[in-house]
């Protein structure tokens, strides 16, 4: 037997605007739009991940979730991106019950290399966050601060949230967010306490420099100018990721290389590889090197990524057309980077079994 | 049936529904923490504040600590188990972060925070989680009329006799906090995170005690969300009918609590305060309450009013003296703490506030003929303020409590040997010690109960770990001055 009280659900009035420049309460059911900006260039960022949820509730008196929606799209090259109102997602039909509301809808978008943003809170380095306000319904803008080296990737991982997309997209980050708990982070000393073998290690960043040379790359691909060596400008520099840039000197960007280095450990090296499959243009496996392989391509330029497993490494290696014209030397190259891994420095251990007299200080 | 009794059957039913809406009319607002972001972020404040991660990646072999992915297997859960999760954890928001991926995979933290949500999932869940600490007892002495009216609301809600007929509809009664914790049917209360604890090593396949130590994690949330709860001042002063019920507004079925509410929205998950010092308490009941008054249970309900536990609005007419009404407002408190200060009542139709030190305890307001007693947003902001770092605090405590035992596994001439750190006073107990091999598969080598020699709590087993033996792991299944215990410790060979 079954009471017909109340259909659809109660929606809650959102605590935004319709938009940026209106004091009208949004509709929580949507449709959202906006443009996803880099804080410092004001230029639109594409391909950032922007993920939209909406919660549900129910109860009365005491209350509990009871479903969440969720859709989940890319900044296209404009930077702009639009989230179908709820009704017309599919598949995506409301609950129902008396007491069932509508209780919140939370925007997230996150592009490695920034801080996350969130429509509800901004993210603070002391761990807690201050409410944001100036989220809108439609024509919002997005404004992602570049990453900072002092940042903590614990604490943006706990501030960042997200569905499976989200977290896929920020696996990265769990390898250098458990170091920062387990007490090291960049330039703090770890280790210490008495006994044999017992020293004090710095936790430098990472550094790539001897895992490829001007001379082995012109060895391999017969180049006789000169190269400016320097790092990819993407990405800072961490003791989880460093990078190199060697810059043919007067000649166009199909003769640079390019070689960027993730030691993240096991799990999150892995993660690191299948976004790698994911988002770099033209990505197939090949499997012709280290426990795992691609190759991608994008205009002039050849790229070649490989994991291994092992060492918790990921490498990713770019050269042009002009450079490398054929598949092979690119090849060469990456088994010449593969080959020098042990020589990198030693990875910081992320946690000390006891007893062995290291790392117990530095707890956040 | 004929057309008459067809006309009376119609008219019967009319009634009844006219009275059910009577009835849903008269409801209020409620006060509860709000699961999907105070006590998730409650719950992340504590675990951030404890010495959890390194447990897990020191003792647990898991190197990613509260990042670590684990994977609950439906596999590795009976049935029904199973189902009662999937559908709880799927109606979790995944912009908080803990919604388990459709893999069943989740970080360690995730797994935590989760628990802590689905503890009151479905709402109804939440009957358990009170507890008067001054009478030991949970949820109840509602009234008939109280408890009736509440069944017509959630029938009316539900839309089905279902829970009616097959009496688990919240009839306004619960267990006390503190059984419901302990309890086997609290599918994550302390029992599960014990039994899941000691198969997150035990267990011979890896799988498997992935799983187990997400299920381990999740009943550690829930364990956190019902001391969270004893940080309610409603729901340790036996307030459902006063607090939940006692309003109206204009839909009978939107009815959440303003002090909720009012925490829910200014905190949200990620704006809740770091916790205060770590508080350790000598035992897990402790926590909550003890005869030292100093649990989270007892603290809370001798510091803060709630919303049904307020003075009684006392009639003043021109004879009445401030003594008289003072008098009668203390009079009809249900809980002699906290006292009532002295109130200011000249003025008229003025807005003041009773304070206990520099905190806003009640506001009151002298109206014609008698003096209002309520609870307001400054009210609410001083008590989240004091009442949230505090709440983080104890569970923090909690968490280190529950891993207060650490073992020491070593491999020496065919034996190996267990020695237990961090018991509290006298620890007795049995260890089981299994041996790991290149596949991840474990077998148990040995067992053996604990001795104390020289001071220094062990187990020692007279086996080698057979060839190709890659790690060790223990567990200690016991008892200490501080109550039941299970460690559990992974030592990998050299």
């Amino acid at each position: 037997m079954a009471l017909a009280i109340g259909c659809g659900p109660m929606v809650e009035t959102a605590k935004f605007p319709v938009r940026p420049d209106s004091v009208r309460p949004a509709d929580l059911l949507g449709p959202y739009d906006g443009i996803v900006l880099d804080a410092d260039t004001d230029r639109p960022v594409a391909g950032a991940t922007v993920a939209a949820s909406w919660a549900f509730e129910r109860g009365i008196g005491l209350q509990a979730p009871l479903a969440a929606r969720e859709v989940v799209v890319e900044s296209g090259v404009d930077g702009r991106y639009a989230i179908p109102r709820l009704t017309d997602v599919p598949g995506a039909e409301l609950p129902a019950g008396a007491s069932t509301r509508l209780r919140r809808f939370t925007l997230i978008v996150y592009r490695r290399g920034h801080v996350a943003w969130r429509s509800d809170r901004r993210f603070g380095q002391t761990g807690v966050s201050a409410r944001r306000r100036d989220f809108s319904q439609r024509g919002n803008r997005v404004r992602l601060e570049k990453w900072q080296p002092g940042f903590h990737h614990a604490e943006h991982l706990v501030f960042l949230g997200g569905g499976d997309k989200v977290r896929a997209a920020a696996a990265w980050e769990l390898q250098p967010a458990a170091m920062e708990l387990g007490g090291q982070e960049e330039g703090e000393k770890v280790g210490g306490g008495e006994g044999e073998g017992a020293s004090a290690r710095h936790v430098a960043p990472l550094d790539i420099e001897k895992l490829l040379t001007d001379d082995e790359i012109r060895g391999v691909t017969g180049f006789v100018g000169k190269f400016e060596d320097g790092k990819l400008a993407d990405l800072p520099t961490t003791e989880f990721y460093d990078s190199r840039h060697f810059k043919a000197v007067g000649k166009p960007e199909g003769y640079d290389v390019g070689l960027r280095v993730w030691r993240l450990g096991p799990a999150a090296s892995e993660a690191q590889y299948r976004k790698l499959l994911e988002e770099l243009p033209g990505a197939h496996s090949t499997d012709e090197m280290g426990d795992a392989s691609l190759r991608a391509r994008s205009g002039d330029i050849n790229g070649l990524a490989f994991l291994v497993r092992e060492r918790g490494v990921v490498a990713s290696l770019t050269c042009g057309v002009s450079q490398c014209p054929e598949s092979a030397q690119l090849l060469k190259l990456a088994k010449l980077v593969e080959s020098r891994l042990p020589d990198l420095p030693p990875e910081p251990v992320p946690a000390a079994p006891p007893g062995t007299g290291a790392g117990e200080g530095g707890t956040p | 049936m004929t057309g008459r009794s067809l006309v009376r059957a119609r008219a019967l039913w009319l009634r009844v529904v006219a009275l059910a809406v009577a009835v849903v009319a008269a409801a209020g607002p409620a006060r509860a923490y709000d699961p999907a972001t105070t006590h998730a972020g409650l719950t992340e404040r504590s675990v951030l504040a404890s010495g959890l991660h390194k447990v897990l990646a020191r003792r647990l072999n898991r190197p990613l600590g509260l990042f670590e992915p684990l994977r609950l297997r439906e596999a590795d859960m009976d049935e029904r188990e199973a189902r009662s999760l999937r559908g709880r954890l799927g109606t979790l928001d995944p912009a908080g972060g803990y919604r388990p991926a459709a893999d069943g995979v989740a970080s360690a933290l995730s797994w935590i925070v989760a628990g802590s949500v689905i503890a009151g999932t479905p709402a109804e869940r939440g009957r358990n989680l009170f507890y008067d600490p001054a009478r030991g007892t949970g949820l109840g002495n509602a009234g008939d009329g109280a408890a009736f009216g509440h069944a017509v609301r959630s029938l009316l809600d539900d839309g089905t006799f279902r829970a009616l007929a097959t009496g688990t509809d919240f009839n306004l009664t619960g267990l006390p906090a503190t059984e419901w914790l302990a309890s086997a049917d609290n599918d994550v209360g302390l029992a599960a995170f014990s039994r899941e604890l000691e198969a997150a090593v035990s267990e011979a396949d890896p799988s498997a005690r992935g799983s187990a130590l997400a299920r381990a994690l999740l009943a550690l949330g829930g364990t956190l969300a019902v001391l969270q709860d004893a940080g309610e001042p409603a729901h340790v002063r036996n307030d459902f009918t006063g607090a939940y019920l006692g309003g109206a507004g204009d839909n009978p079925f939107d009815r959440s609590s303003a002090f909720e509410r009012y925490v829910a929205d200014h905190y949200g998950r990620l704006g809740v305060p770091a916790a205060a010092p770590v508080v350790a308490r000598p035992t897990v009941m402790a926590y909550i309450t003890a005869a030292d008054r100093q649990g989270l249970a007892d603290r809370t309900q001798r510091r803060f009013f709630s919303q049904g536990t307020l003075p009684e609005d006392p009639i003043v007419d021109r004879e009445t003296t401030a003594v008289e009404v003072m008098r009668d407002a203390r009079g009809s408190l249900a809980y002699g703490l906290p006292r009532l200060p002295r109130l200011e009542l000249r003025k008229m139709g003025e807005r003041r506030y009773a304070f206990d030190g520099p905190r806003r305890l009640l506001a009151y307001e002298r109206v014609p003929g008698r003096v209002r007693f309520f609870l307001d947003d400054a009210v609410y902001a001083d008590t989240a303020r004091v009442l949230l770092p505090e709440i983080a605090a104890y569970g923090a405590g909690l968490v280190d409590h529950l891993f207060r035992v650490e073992l020491a596994i070593s491999a020496k001439d065919g034996t190996v040997t267990v020695e237990a750190h961090g018991a509290s006073g006298a620890l007795d107990g049995r260890v089981r010690v299994y041996a790991e091999d290149a596949r991840g598969r474990r077998t148990e080598l040995g067992a053996g109960a604990v001795v104390v020699t020289d001071g220094a709590a062990r187990v020692t087993v007279a086996a080698a770990p057979p060839s190709g033996t890659r790690r060790l792991a223990a567990v200690l299944r016991g008892r200490d001055a501080a109550g039941d215990l299970v460690a559990v410790s992974e030592s990998p060979l050299p």
